[in-house]
């Protein structure tokens, strides 16, 4: 059964919101995936190792099985029987010789062996949640322990491994531009600035817990899945994979996915089982995680450490810049975590600057720990944090200007479209302005002012600037696709399979249409991931689905009116091609003739009738094929820090970015919002912490420590334009953007504030504690 | 088993409940107001947040059977004929949500809240939402709704 019918339009009395999706959701009515309940279903719990490396010797599950309420009990040889792959490893990563990576796959139960606390042992399915769970503790599982590798800096000291194919517990080494050219720079250089810089293992903690449904109908042979997710052919590809059911025996279905942040763009163990179980037991299985689950078995990210270092001559030009990164993938390669530690650390490895050199090496090491894969910006906002780390680290050393300096080695406007020396083509950009107009929102010069008088209360300010450029994302489908369906209302349905999760999809999807067709987007809903529409297209990520699907939509519109002329020329008698559209008419978009008849595209399509398929003769669908933008921008971040208490606050915080054209402001303010505040949540707190035995010491919301209201005192945005030419829209990604803005801009005000009391520079999070020791320490 | 009454957005019920059953459980589970969001295990998200008898608790932190014979509010039971509540109203009008799961909390929170404080300065306000968490909007535009529902009730 579902739950309570979803309103989706507002009745009038509720007066103008802001967003489509926002009646539902307001008023309780949003359809969450816990929310289903399907007729008959079962509840499954997991078993989960409760160590951190081990061989298993015994799984008893006799008082399991025959607990109350219990159904059925999956193991590993469950998932041998049926045929059923482990959790994907991503993309082929290779290299420089061309050889690929090791890769080792975590599979959905574990046969004889855990690598980490949280790995799935087995599956209990019982009645109801309360038996699933009580049933769940039950099971015996010994295990023979093997020493920990607690830390990518245990892994590469040897001593022991995770896996047989890496005795040396390394994936990869990777290794991506020019060495001798780099070599050569740094030779010649005058100066030589190094700094490594981390950024630690977090959780990306959607606020809706991870949960499915899985639903078998053994008539048509069909399983629908109900599971968050990011898009529906990430989602149906990765279960495919790992069950071997074809693309038609799965529906998938994702209504409200209460946010993503990236974790959510594969399938896990969880949703694979639940089909495996639904298909057998021929009963609807339902499975809601524990937050406390989800602290040991959601994808972390980040787990990054880059070392930089700058080649600098005499006048102060950067002439080469290079790093050396450790990347921490946890236990098994999943998803992104082979593709963050070589690809996206490299791609815009030179930052907003004008550096003729650039090389880049990084070593992908297993731990004995939960998997790493995307997590807003998946190392993209890594690798402009130390960068501009870096910038802000030899400004300091050399005592010259931040802003002059970096003025001094931006790439000028004029240099665009700009190649930088390992390959990424920058389409256009204005960095100068874009920082000046940052300088002045901030107020930047008067800061000193606003120093002394924190400094005469005893606190401490800095202020720290972060300039960043990151490549949103290409994209892995070959097009982005969309189709429309009219109703006899003149109301139109669209269709692609980006899966929103907070974004705004439906809002602005139909604000794109109906600015092209001139109708009001009030009466065009969006719908994400049907799958008999058989669209192909991608997900959310990589900040992408705007200037993707969103440049699609505004080829649809075009295709639309192109369907409709015909039926226009017939209304108006005259010739197709004499028929004029006009989507700013007063009363909507119209057609006319140039002797004055009319028809508005709504009058027209109520006029038309539905065929015995109900298809009406406007439906037509659109694509474009898109690659990656540059979105950047400058963040300053002013923070007090309160000696006494070690408390940090950001007392203003500036974002003026660069996004090309912005089609719904408001919504992309609150993107920004979201990802500077994460950004500020690691600066500050987050931190993933694993004791030397493997096992977790920040499992729940009391010991990881989330942003909470207030994290920013003053937030203000501003924002410059230079459209790129790369999509129909003109727009370049900004969902991850926040993140890599606010991780440099916070940091350098830190250690900025550090610097005048002859402290720092200290590692992320920067905790009261930490902030109060490294100050007494002085 | 127990069996208790709920008065819930003004419906009596008479339920059996198992003992340890939770009333964010019975809400969602039994009464099927899925508004009702459970975002955690340990009381820290406030996604579960109703009023109980006119003030705001933590769903998850209640047993149903200690709730026996009280009235509550959830998140459904705010508008009235479809009349939104001025909180929900600013929470829309200020973008105050994305993915709109912590938003039934929220909301429930901000009306207790505004009770308490009808007038509240921005500190008041950070200091009462503490309990709930938010992990897409960055709290900017929840903190600006809080203070125009403020102002919508006062009727400005
Ligand atoms: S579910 Fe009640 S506080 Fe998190
Ligand atoms: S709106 Fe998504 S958690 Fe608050």
């Amino acid at each position: 059964m579902a739950p309570t019918t979803a309103q989706t339009q507002p009745p009038a009395e509720a007066g103008k919101l802001q967003r489509h999706e926002d009646y539902r959701l307001i008023t309780g009515q949003g359809r969450f995936t816990a929310d289903w309940d399907l007729t008959d279903q079962l509840h499954a719990a997991m078993v989960r190792s409760d160590i951190a490396h081990g061989h298993i010797t015994s799984l008893d599950l006799a008082a399991v099985r025959s607990a109350k309420g219990v159904v059925a009990v999956l193991t590993a040889e469950d998932v041998l029987a049926a045929g059923y792959n482990p959790i994907p490893t991503g993309p082929p990563i290779k290299d420089a010789d061309g050889n690929l990576a090791n890769f080792n796959a975590l599979p959905l139960l574990a046969a004889d062996k855990v690598c980490f606390v949280g790995q799935p042992v087995a599956m209990v399915i019982a009645d109801n949640a309360h038996h699933a769970h009580d049933a769940a503790a039950l099971a015996v599982v010994e295990y023979e322990e093997l020493p920990v590798v607690d830390s990518p800096a245990t892994a590469l000291r040897k001593e022991f491994s995770i896996h047989e194919n890496s005795p040396d517990n390394v994936s990869l080494h990777f290794s991506h531009g020019d060495k001798q050219a780099v070599d050569a720079a740094f030779k010649k250089a005058k100066h030589r600035i190094s700094l490594t810089i981390g950024s630690q293992r977090l959780i990306g903690a959607p606020m809706e817990p991870r949960a499915c449904n899985a639903q078998y109908d053994a008539a048509t042979d069909v399983t629908t899945v109900y599971t968050p997710m990011q898009g529906l052919l990430g989602m149906r590809g990765a279960l495919c994979a790992m069950t071997g059911l074809e693309a038609e025996q799965l529906d998938i279905v994702a209504e409200d996915v209460g946010g993503s942040f990236g974790v959510r763009s594969g399938a896990y163990p969880e949703a694979v089982l639940a089909i495996l179980a639904a298909r057998k037991l021929k009963r609807p299985v339902k499975w809601v995680a524990m937050r406390s689950e989800l602290f040991i078995g959601e994808w972390h990210g980040r787990g990054l450490t880059l070392a930089g270092e700058l080649a600098i001559d005499e006048q102060h030009n950067i002439t080469a810049i290079r790093f050396d990164d450790t990347v921490d993938l946890g236990a098994f390669n999943s998803y992104f975590g082979g593709f963050i530690g070589t690809n996206n650390l490299w791609v815009t490895m030179g930052g907003a600057y004008r550096v003729p050199a650039l090389y880049m090496q990084s070593r992908l090491v297993y731990t004995n720990a939960l998997p790493v894969s995307a997590y807003r910006g998946a190392g993209r906002p890594d690798i402009a944090f130390a960068i501009e780390r870096l910038i802000d680290h030899a400004a300091a050393t050399l005592d010259i200007d931040p802003i002059a300096f970096r003025k001094q080695n931006f790439i000028p406007a004029d240099a665009f479209p700009y190649l930088t020396a390992n390959g990424t083509e920058y389409d256009c950009g204005d960095f100068h302005t874009v920082l000046d107009k940052a300088l002045d929102i901030s107020d930047y010069h008067d800061f000193e002012s606003r120093a002394s008088s924190a400094r005469e209360q005893g606190k401490i300010r800095g202020i720290g600037i972060g300039y960043y450029i990151e490549k949103s994302g290409a994209g892995g489908a070959p097009k982005d696709q969309v189709s429309c369906r009219f109703k006899s209302d003149g109301s139109l349905l669209l269709h692609a399979v980006t899966g929103p999760s907070g974004q705004g999809h439906e809002t602005t999807f139909a604000l794109i249409v109906g600015q092209g067709l001139g109708l009001d987007p009030a009466v065009i809903d969006y719908q994400a991931g049907k799958a008999d529409e058989n669209l192909v297209g991608n997900g959310t990520g990589g900040s992408r689905s705007l200037y993707g699907t969103g440049s699609a939509f505004k080829n649809l519109a075009g295709n639309i009116i192109e369907q409709a002329r015909p039926f226009a020329a017939e209304a108006l008698q005259c010739a197709p091609e004499l028929v004029q559209f006009d989507e700013k008419a007063d009363g909507g978009g119209t057609f006319h003739t140039a002797e004055g008849s009319s028809i508005t595209l709504t009058a027209l399509a109520q006029q038309q009738a539905l065929d015995e398929n109900g298809h009406h003769p406007f439906d037509c669908d659109a694509d474009t094929v898109t690659g990656a933008n540059f979105p950047n921008g400058c963040h300053i971040a002013e923070v007090e820090i309160d000696p006494e208490t070690g408390v940090a606050e950001v007392v203003t915080y500036t974002a003026v970015d660069e996004l090309g054209n912005v089609i719904s402001p408001f919504l992309v303010e609150g993107q920004v919002h979201g990802g500077v505040v994460q950004g500020i949540g690691q600066a500050f707190n987050e931190e993933v912490i694993y004791d030397e035995s493997g096992q977790l010491l920040s499992g729940s919301f009391m010991d990881y420590a989330m942003p909470r209201a207030g994290s920013v005192n003053e937030l203000r945005i501003g924002s410059h334009s230079v459209p790129t030419a790369l999509n129909e829209l003109g727009a370049k990604g900004v969902g991850e953007s926040g993140c890599s803005g606010s991780l440099p801009a916070v940091s350098n005000a830190v250690m900025h504030a550090l610097r005048s009391v002859g402290a720092g520079p200290i590692d992320m999070p920067y905790t009261p504690m930490k902030l109060w020791e490294t100050l007494r320490a002085t | 088993m127990v069996s208790i009454n709920l008065t819930v957005n003004n419906q009596q019920h008479s339920l059996e409940v198992e003992d340890r059953a939770l009333l964010a459980d019975v809400l969602r589970d039994d009464l099927k107001l899925t508004g009702t969001h459970i975002g955690c295990d340990t009381s820290q998200c406030g996604c579960c947040t109703v009023l109980l008898d006119g003030n705001s608790i933590k769903a998850c932190t209640l047993l149903a059977a200690q709730a026996d014979g009280c009235s509550i509010t959830t998140i459904e039971g705010l508008a009235s004929d479809q009349n939104l509540h001025p909180v929900q109203k600013a929470f829309s009008d200020c973008h105050a949500l994305q993915c709109g799961f912590c938003t039934p909390g929220m909301i429930m929170a901000t009306v207790d809240l505004l009770e308490r404080h009808p007038d509240p300065d921005i500190a008041t306000v950070r200091k009462n939402l503490e309990g709930n968490l938010c992990r897409c909007t960055g709290y900017v535009n929840i903190e600006k709704a809080v203070l125009q529902a403020a102002k919508l009730k006062r009727g400005q």
